[in-house]
């Protein structure tokens, strides 16, 4: 073995940024305000004309916090797609409240709103919607339904900022929106840490009393020094995306019609993961690897089987979507790093793979 | 600007430049921004320092507390005693963890929790009592843990303030299950956000807290997801080479404040404990009590100094802690601190000539 020769993220990720960091940490050093400071103010106020927002809240982790100013306590239900990342399920938790997961569609991956509506009940408060890889949500019909039920809709765009579906931004569908800007994201950041996102002016507001000093999430606020880091990265936001789209369509193009191996699905205009589903995915995994290609397995397991939800999950509900995701999707290196001649190698070997399969 | 800011570090962090700058450039080549190399090194730092067996780095200082309350075995609806002159974050983080905060005096001298008050508000669904270490010594621990050991009380300290204070030989934070530590800006180690550490010498709840600072798949606790960014660990790792230094420069700066303060009327000053028998205290702030606290915050602002309410509400009086029994008057050693207790600036970039301003300032409001 030749060692990785493609990682799926490389370690310079932020190589053309590293002056942007050390200006960052220096000039917020030596600068008289700190947390919660100027930057971060400056930061979004930015994402508010970025996105057309009513207001946009900065901070460090935010979903037990918006779940809380939702009106979540303890004993109400939330519905929470499947096929994700354990955090949603995991606020629900800490907050003595109940997630309710509803499957997703087979193909795009996307939480399927006919499951949504089976699992809504008396006590659901609300309707939590994710997009997905490089999918987004079908929100047209999840607004639908929350507005059938009376129930509040939380759209996590966390992977989908700069996504669009229907001439309408990612994260203004929802009653509130969340955006991650962990550093594999598109718009990531060295570091942690997201923004709530919504058009209720007094939803906004207990967002932010929340995170104010002294609120139960004082000890979450956005990183000053990040927000400096965004605000100078904030104009290569178009290049990083175009990238990313230009590979995830190459990749589509090179796989359109391989057996045992399907492109994959796109909606929304955004790329956060470039996942294919493959029969035998463990095998393209070990492909890849031997050939020093790094893949991901994003979510291994549906969260109604992880360990640490099994016992909230509906008993006899199944989901059977959610399981085939969890087995066959693959993530591809997918980053703005990532050169021509590379993307190629790994077209060439998923080809090769499928070929010989 | 005024002409002495509560907080400032301009100076120091010039000089440090080159090793914080190295630290980032580091963590820039390491390629993973939160619970990555840097914060390892970190921990490893911090163990050092602290003499704890085990630390785990995290977001804040309140998710410190959180996670620690949580490994420690805080079930939902479990009461935790708190002091009632304490900062809100303290009280927030026992609710943040699923407790329920319920509060006692402290004592009239160094502001630190008191022992009869604890037995007296303990009730059948207590289950811990958190000391908080405030200003320059720490809690007196030592009533706390006697009335702790006979109701079966697990003590959690929250050692926010507390970097560097010792009781009976051990660092803060070690008495009982943990400590929870804060790095956030102005502390006596502070980053240039949040980050916060918890410090322990169980191996049990070392091992919960960094299983619960990450969502792993396959485990089977559910997550609070809290890492500590690199980029800060770096910042601090920078700082905590000249640590021991800043806090000589804290001790002589409020040793010059003491002296031109203790004979003002209608002043008291607050003295770092005499150090014997393993105690030992930082000067995290300095604060003075004064009879009017707004007014001399009011007076150093028109001066051009600006200087803190600590607690400008007890815990017990805060509206989302109301309890029927708890009102006005059932805490009063809290509620005469909350009234009186003004923080001056404090801050290793403070010069000589800003203290003897600030004095002047006080001596000035108080004739």
């Amino acid at each position: 073995m030749g060692g990785v020769k493609i990682p799926y993220l490389p370690l310079d990720l932020f190589g053309e940024s590293r002056t942007a960091l050390l200006d960052a940490v220096r000039r917020v050093g030596m600068s008289p305000e700190l947390v919660p400071g100027p930057r971060t103010a400056a930061f979004e106020e930015a994402l508010r004309a970025d996105v057309g927002a009513v207001d946009v809240i900065a901070c460090g982790g935010g979903f037990p916090p918006v779940l809380r100013a939702l009106g979540v306590r303890a004993g109400d239900e939330v519905v929470v797609p499947a096929f994700g990342g354990a955090a949603l399920a995991s606020a629900c938790v800490h907050l003595d409240a109940v997630p309710v997961f509803a499957d997703v569609d087979p193909w795009t991956l996307v939480v399927d709103p006919v499951e949504v509506d089976k699992a809504v009940t008396g006590r659901t408060r609300v309707i939590a919607a994710a997009h997905v890889f490089a999918v987004m949500a079908d929100m047209p019909a999840l607004r639908r339904i929350a507005a059938d039920y009376e129930v509040r809709l939380l759209e996590d765009a966390s992977s989908a900022h700069g996504g669009v579906l229907g001439g309408r931004p990612a994260g203004t569908w929802g009653d509130v929106g969340m955006f991650s800007f962990a550093w594999s994201e598109v718009c990531g950041m060295p570091g942690e840490g997201g923004a709530v996102v919504t058009s209720d002016p007094g939803l906004g507001r207990a967002v932010r009393a929340l995170f104010a000093p002294g609120g139960p999430c004082a000890g979450s606020r956005f990183d000053e020094v990040m927000a400096a880091f965004q605000l100078h990265r904030m104009p290569l936001w178009p290049r990083l995306r175009d990238r990313r789209a230009r590979i995830a369509e190459y990749y589509t193009g090179r796989f359109s019609g391989l057996t045992g191996v399907r492109p994959a699905p796109s909606a929304g205009g955004f790329h956060a993961v470039y996942a294919v589903f493959a029969e035998r995915r463990d095998a393209l995994r070990e492909h890849l690897a031997t050939r020093g290609i790094g893949t991901h397995v994003h979510h291994p397991v549906p969260l109604p089987r992880h360990p640490a939800f099994v016992a909230l999950a509906t008993p006899g509900r199944d989901w059977p979507a959610a399981e085939r995701a969890t087995a066959h999707h693959l993530a591809l290196p997918l980053h703005h790093r990532l050169t021509d001649a590379q993307a190629e190698q790994v077209a060439d070997e998923v080809c090769r793979f499928a070929g010989r399969t | 600007m005024p002409t002495v800011p509560f907080f400032a570090q301009s100076g120091t962090f010039s000089q440090l430049w080159p090793i914080t700058r190295q630290h980032v450039a580091d963590v820039l080549d390491q390629g993973k921004f939160a619970d990555g190399r840097k914060v390892l090194e970190l921990e490893k730092a911090l163990t050092a320092y602290t003499g704890a067996k085990f630390v785990v780095g995290v977001n804040s200082g309140v998710d410190a507390l959180v996670l620690l309350l949580k490994a420690a075995g805080l079930r939902s609806g479990d009461e935790v005693v708190v002091p009632a002159f304490s900062p809100p974050e303290s009280a927030a983080a026992v609710v943040l963890a699923g407790g329920r905060p319920v509060f006692a005096d402290i004592e009239p001298e160094g502001y630190g929790i008191k022992a009869a008050s604890v037995e007296a508000v303990a009730g059948e669904r207590t289950r811990f009592v958190l000391p908080v270490h405030l200003f320059c010594r720490p809690a007196d621990l030592g009533g706390v843990a006697e009335v702790a050991a006979r109701l079966g009380l697990t003590v959690v300290e929250d050692a926010g303030w507390a970097l560097g204070m010792r009781w009976g030989g051990r660092h803060a934070g070690l008495l009982g299950a943990g400590g929870a530590l804060s790095f956030a800006p102005g502390r006596t180690l502070g980053a240039l956000g949040d980050a916060g550490a918890v410090i322990t010498n169980n191996p049990a709840v070392a091992e919960v807290v960094g299983a619960l600072r990450h969502q792993r798949s396959g485990y089977p606790v559910v997550g609070a997801p809290s890492r500590m960014s690199d980029v800060q660990a770096a910042v601090l790792l920078a700082g905590i080479g000249r640590l021991d230094s800043d806090i000589r420069r804290r001790a002589a700066l409020a040793r010059q404040y003491h002296r031109r303060l203790a004979d003002v009327p209608g002043v008291r000053v607050v003295a770092d404990p005499p150090r014997k028998g393993g105690l030992r205290g930082v000067f995290a702030r300095y604060v003075v009590e004064v009879a009017d606290r707004d007014g001399l915050v009011a007076g150093l602002a028109d001066a051009g100094v600006v200087a803190r309410v600590c607690v400008p509400v007890p815990a017990h009086l805060r509206p989302a802690h109301a309890h029927p029994l708890h009102g006005p008057g059932a805490f009063p050693n809290a509620e005469r601190a909350s009234r009186r207790v003004v923080a001056l600036p404090l801050y290793p970039d403070l010069t000589a000539a800003q203290v003897d301003r600030v004095c002047d300032v006080v001596a000035g409001w108080a004739a």
